[in-house]
C-alpha cells in the first residue's frame, strides 16, 4: 500500500467517523424530549400535580395579603374579584386532575397562576395606601378630640364664672339683711 | 340647690361633653361593639332558586339544576371551598359533631373567595348516564357535573320503606385555615335525595 493510499484510506476514515457523530448528535437533540422525562420520572402527571400546588400556593399567599390589607382598611373588593377568577380556574384544575386529563390540569393551574400573579403585590399596594389613609386618619382624629375637649371645657369654665356671677347677684340683692344681737 | 350643688352639676356636665369630644381619638383604643357571632351560612336552592322544586325522582340522561350558596359572616374575607361527592344510603356521610367530612373522594369542586357579609351561589347541573338496573339495585355509572362526565359506579338496592333506588348527591363547605394553612371541613353539608329511575 502507498503512501497515498494510506492517506486516503485515513481521509475516508476520519469523514465516516465524522459523518457518524454529526448523525448521532442530531438523533440525540430529537430523542433528548423522549428520555429526559424518562430518567428524571418527570411526566404529565408530575408536571400537573407541580403546577397545581404552585397555583394553590401562590392563592393562598395572595389570600393572606388581601386578608392583611383589609384589616389595614383597604377596599380589597377588586382584588376578591381577581382570586375568584383564578380560585375557579384552580378548583377546575382539581377536578381535571382527578379525572387525569393532566394537559388540561396544567393549563388551567397556569391560568389560575397567571391571574393571580399580580394580587400579592397589589394587596401590598393597598396595605400601605390605607396605612397612610390611618396614619392620616388618626391624627385628624386625635386633633379634633383634642381641640373639642379644650372647646368644651373653657365654654364651661365660661359659662361657670357667667353663672355664678348671676347667682351671687340673685341670692345676694334677694336679703341683705344682717341679724343682730346673736352671740 | 346650692351653689356647690350647681358646681358639681357644671362639672358633671362639662366631663360627660368633653367625653363625647373625644370620643373619635378614645374609639382608636376602646372597642365599644359588643361583638357579633361569626359564621358561614351555607345552603341548596332547586333549579328555580327555592324550595320547592328539589330535583328528586331523576331518570337517565336528563339534566337537573341546583343552586349552591354561601354566606360570610366571619368578620373578614374567607377563601372556601366546596366539595361534591355523589353516596348511596351505605356510604359515610359528614359527621359534624366529629367535625369529620365524609370519606369519599369529591367529585367536584368550587373554589371562591367571599367578603365579609356578602354571599357567593353558584349553579350546578347534574345529570346521571350508564345507569342499568340489575336484579334489585341499579348500578350508576356516570355523573355529569355542567358537562363533564365522572364515573362514580355507585350501586344502591331497592329501598322497600321508600320505594325506590336512593342516592345522595351532597356539598361539604371547607373554609381556608391560616393557622394551620391549609383547608379545613367547615362543619357544615347540604345535600338532596334523589330516586333514580330507570325506564
Amino acid at each position: 500500500m502507498s503512501v497515498r493510499e494510506t492517506r486516503r484510506l485515513s481521509d475516508v476514515s476520519v469523514m465516516s467517523v465524522s459523518r457518524l457523530f454529526f448523525v448521532l448528535l442530531i438523533l440525540s437533540v430529537f430523542a433528548v424530549p423522549l428520555l429526559v422525562p424518562a430518567v428524571f420520572g418527570v411526566d404529565g402527571e408530575d408536571v400537573a400535580v407541580l403546577a397545581v400546588d404552585r397555583a394553590e400556593a401562590e392563592v393562598a399567599s395572595a389570600y393572606e395579603a388581601v386578608l392583611d390589607a383589609e384589616e389595614a382598611g383597604a377596599d380589597v373588593s377588586g382584588l376578591l374579584a381577581e382570586l375568584n377568577v383564578a380560585g375557579g380556574y384552580l378548583a377546575e384544575a382539581h377536578v381535571w386532575l382527578g379525572l387525569g386529563d393532566f394537559d388540561n390540569a396544567t393549563r388551567l393551574a397556569d391560568l389560575c397562576y397567571d391571574v393571580v400573579e399580580g394580587v400579592e403585590g397589589e394587596a401590598f399596594g393597598l396595605e400601605s395606601e390605607a396605612h397612610a389613609l390611618g396614619v392620616t386618619d388618626s391624627v385628624v382624629r386625635m386633633v379634633g378630640s383634642m381641640v373639642g375637649v379644650v372647646v368644651v371645657v373653657f365654654l364651661g369654665f365660661v359659662v361657670w364664672r357667667v353663672f355664678r356671677r348671676r347667682y351671687c347677684r340673685r341670692v345676694l340683692g334677694l336679703r341683705p339683711e344682717v341679724v343682730s344681737g346673736e352671740s | 340647690v346650692n351653689l356647690e350643688d350647681y358646681r358639681v352639676l357644671f362639672f358633671v356636665g362639662t366631663l360627660g361633653l368633653s367625653l363625647v369630644a373625644a370620643s373619635p381619638a378614645l374609639s382608636m383604643a376602646v372597642s365599644f361593639g359588643g361583638g357579633s357571632e361569626r359564621f358561614s351560612e351555607f345552603w341548596l336552592l332547586d333549579g328555580l332558586h327555592r324550595t320547592e322544586y328539589y330535583p328528586f325522582d331523576v331518570g337517565v340522561n336528563e339534566s337537573y339544576g341546583v343552586f349552591v350558596g354561601v354566606g360570610n359572616h366571619m368578620g373578614s374575607s374567607e377563601y372556601y371551598r366546596v366539595f361534591v361527592k355523589f353516596r348511596n344510603s351505605t356510604q359515610s356521610l359528614p359527621d359534624i359533631d366529629g367535625s369529620a367530612p365524609s370519606s369519599l373522594s369529591p367529585l367536584y369542586e368550587f373554589r371562591f373567595f367571599v367578603g365579609d357579609g356578602e354571599v357567593w351561589e353558584s349553579r350546578l347541573n347534574f345529570g346521571f348516564e350508564d345507569v342499568a338496573l340489575e336484579g334489585d339495585r341499579v348500578v350508576v355509572g356516570d355523573v355529569v357535573f355542567d358537562g363533564v362526565v365522572f364515573g362514580v359506579d355507585a350501586i344502591a338496592s331497592w329501598d322497600s320503606e321508600f320505594g325506590g333506588f336512593y342516592f345522595q348527591l351532597f356539598f361539604e363547605l371547607w373554609r381556608f385555615d391560616l393557622a394551620s394553612y391549609g383547608f379545613r371541613f367547615h362543619n357544615r353539608f347540604v345535600g338532596l335525595w334523589l330516586n333514580v329511575t330507570v325506564s
